[in-house]
């Protein structure tokens, strides 16, 4: 270890070497990380210590399920032994201690009961401190946890900075400290593992199926739905695979969610499913629940379509992805392109239209206006030929100008307000007048952006919707665009 | 074998044909609502496909209104959408609907969900999937061009599926070219010059439509329409003596278009 390339290449001549792939490696690391959420769900890598960080499960609740705390220890070290790592690690009270004792004693369970001492005995550098705070704490002779924690706190800080304290407070549980789960946290899952490896996309979907059906008999006893589902696949190397995938409202229906998984697989498959060595655990989990009563299915119900609407769409989003269903929304502005808005229907909000008059719109409209050649007889009258697409079509029925200046307000430019003021000769002894304020924002250019909409019907009874920007007395000669077609 | 036995189990035996050749929707609709009582042209209900073809692409609004005009009068509480479906590479070539226009034309922009598919086998995908929902009203599929996978077979298991779940499909096509297809109905549009706009001699006024049948039956022995469009859906204008379909010659009986028509010919008395 640091060793430059040259002195280990004078030691051994036939040195093999390779550049260090810091991304891969990260990513491997955390790939592993999440494997090990089939032991604990809340799991974290702990990345300010160590290059490719330390990994941390909370494990609250979990240890009976191993058979205590010692057992799951031993259990999870060996097993990754016997893969051919070289494994430390420790249980204790606080994400401080637990690094510490993993790092500077070895396996170990510590107990709220032993915590104290244990650390009291342990050198400085296992308190997680910066390379300037360990050598200015042994320089002082202070070498081991306890003989700093006996000595008073604000000279400590004064001279080794908060973020000291905050490490020995940490570790001794005086404090919290947070961590990051990196897997989403689920508040209800089902999971199962498996004997024997499975690596068929079907035999996955077949334990979904069975899977939602636990989860979805859990979800009804506690009286809640819930509107996003992940599947985890656990391979059999240490890597987790994630599905997710949202409802557009909340549902604890099995088969919904097996046919929503269904049609996510299918896009699945086309992109990559690869199972490794095989998968031995699958976890079915829900996640944003909410409160969903029993619906009553009487004889008086008034059978509504919205349901089987919002499970189509969910469908049909599972397998073409959100931005493929879409909804239309309303947005109050006059300019064309930005009066509607197209929103995944997953998460769009349905209005009802605002009921105020509407001027005659088309009924498609092109989403980027195309460039077509029109004569008018005269300047600004009705528009009388157009070529669009080499076509030529005679225009004989034409309504407009409908004049839509830009929304200068959004292009961060200034309307021609305040008239420049001429700096005035002073009379000596008088103070020059403050000139108004004028903000410093390039002035709004109404002759570049402002547009004149007509409606226009060719001979044949065909209505487009053209527009000409710019004005015909002005410095750029105006452009024809068409945007829309009329039914 | 006396007559009338013989004529009873002939009937039987067409009934069967016509069970087996599973058109319930049009056998029952025929009877029903098909029926020229005033004239006018009939509210066709759910269940049907029907092709829409237009001779090129900028009659897209005209063909889009047309379909959006029927599928309006589909929409009840139970089925309370309609479905636009088109290739996510035609967005430009075609334009896609548009909210306040749909407003404008009477038609609540919160009721259509549009979904744009890459490829051909998504877009069939789609288009039986929701033709399976029972809470569609409709759908409108724009067709560019004459893609492959929608060949005789995939027609008819699309309208074997609406004929089953009562949902219309409206498929736009585009061009003179026709391939056989199982389609309920096939309409040639062309566009209209439109109406006169009060006070306005210079101004477009209501749109109209004229169309053509060319397959299936639906009022009468009448093939022509001219349609208008007012706020309270179609009206039926009487069609102008002379005016002639311009597509005519380009589809003289086309063999595979015969076949496809005499699917009911076996039912027919």
């Amino acid at each position: 270890m640091g060793q430059s390339v040259a002195d280990a290449r004078a030691l051994v001549p036939r040195l093999a070497i390779r550049e260090l792939d810091r991304p891969m490696l990260e990513n491997a690391f955390a790939s592993f990380a999440d494997w090990h959420s089939n032991a604990s769900p809340l799991v974290s890598v702990l990345t300010d210590m160590t290059p490719y960080g330390d990994l941390i499960l909370d494990i609250t609740g979990v240890p009976h399920l191993f058979g205590g705390e010692k057992i799951m220890l031993s259990m999870m070290i060996s097993r990754l032994r016997q893969v051919g790592y070289t494994v430390s690690g420790a249980i204790a009270p606080t994400i401080g201690a637990a690094w510490a004792v993993s790092h500077f004693v070895g396996n170990r369970v510590v107990t709220p009961k032993t915590i104290v001492t244990l650390l009291d005995s342990l050198p400085i550098p296992a308190l997680r401190l910066g390379r300037d705070q360990i050598a200015a704490l042994t320089q002082m002779g202070l070498l081991t946890i306890g003989q700093v924690r006996q000595r008073p706190r604000k000279p400590l800080q004064a001279r080794f900075g908060a973020s000291f304290l905050i490490r020995l407070d940490q570790a001794y549980g005086e404090i919290e400290e947070r961590m990051t789960p990196r897997l989403p946290i689920v508040e209800h899952f089902v999971e199962r593992r498996f004997h024997e490896p499975i690596s068929q996309l079907d035999d996955v979907l077949a334990a979904a199926r069975e899977l939602a059906q636990k989860l979805c008999a859990a979800l009804e006893s506690d009286g809640l739905g819930a509107q996003t589902f992940h599947l985890f696949l656990y391979r059999v190397d240490h890597k987790v695979m994630t599905l997710s995938l949202n409802a557009a409202r909340l549902t604890r229906d099995p088969q919904h969610i097996v046919s929503l998984f269904h049609h996510r697989a299918q896009r699945f498959e086309v992109e990559e499913f690869d199972p490794g060595f095989g998968i031995d655990m699958v976890r079915l989990a829900a996640s944003s629940l909410d409160r969903l009563d029993v619906a009553q299915l009487g004889a008086f119900e008034t059978e509504n379509g919205a349901a089987d609407i919002d499970r189509l769409t969910d469908r049909l989003t599972s397998r073409l992805g959100p931005t493929a269903v879409l909804k239309v929304e309303l947005v109050e502005s006059h300019i064309p392109e930005r009066a509607a808005r197209l929103a995944p229907a997953v998460v769009a909000e349905t209005e009802s239209p605002l009921s105020r008059p509407r001027p005659r719109r088309p009924l498609r409209l092109l989403p980027m206006p195309e460039l077509v050649r029109i004569n008018a007889e005269v300047p600004d009258g009705l528009p009388a030929s157009m070529i669009w697409r080499r076509q030529p079509y005679r225009l004989i029925k034409g309504a407009g100008p409908e004049r839509l200046g830009a929304e200068w307000w959004r292009k961060r430019e200034r309307l021609q307000l305040v008239e420049e003021v001429e700096p005035e000769e002073l009379e000596p002894g008088e103070k020059a007048k403050q000139p108004p304020y004028v903000a410093a924002l390039p002035l709004h250019d109404p002759e570049a952006s402002t547009r004149d909409y007509y409606l226009v019907e060719d001979t044949d009874g065909r209505r487009f919707w053209v527009f000409r920007q710019g004005f015909y007395d002005g410095d750029l000669p105006p452009a024809w665009y068409l945007h829309g077609f009329f039914p | 074998m006396s007559a009338p036995d013989r004529q009873q189990r002939l009937t039987a035996l067409r009934d069967t044909i016509a069970d087996i050749e599973r058109k319930p929707a049009l056998a029952e609709v025929r009877a029903k609502s098909f029926d020229a009582r005033d004239g006018n042209f009939p509210r066709l209900p759910g269940g049907l496909l029907q092709e829409v073809f237009t001779d090129a692409v900028r009659n897209g609004g005209a063909n889009l209104g047309f379909a959006l005009g029927q599928a309006k009068t589909l929409l009840t509480p139970k089925r309370m959408a309609v479905l636009y479906l088109q290739l996510t590479s035609d967005g430009q070539f075609f334009g896609l609907p548009y909210g306040p226009g749909l407003l404008s034309f009477g038609f609540d922009p919160a009721q259509l969900v549009i979904v744009r598919v890459s490829d051909m086998r998504d877009f069939l995908w789609v288009a039986e999937e929701s033709l399976a929902c029972r809470a569609v009203a409709g759908i409108v599929a724009d067709i560019g061009g004459d893609p492959e996978p929608l060949d005789f077979t995939a027609s008819r298991r699309l309208s074997l599926r609406a004929a089953e779940s009562g949902t219309s499909l409206f498929l736009l096509r585009y061009g003179a070219e026709r391939q056989a297809s199982a389609a309920h109905l096939r309409w040639c549009l062309t566009p209209h010059r439109s109406g006169r706009k009060r006070f306005d001699e210079q101004a477009p006024g209501a749109p109209r439509w004229s169309l053509e049948l060319e397959k299936g039956v639906a009022l009468g022995r009448q093939t022509q329409f001219l349609l208008e469009w007012t706020e309270n859906g179609f009206a039926t204008l009487p069609v102008e003596p002379g005016r002639k379909s311009r597509h005519r010659p380009t589809l003289p009986f086309a063999f595979p278009t015969r076949l496809a028509d005499g699917l009911s010919q076996a039912a027919r008395v």
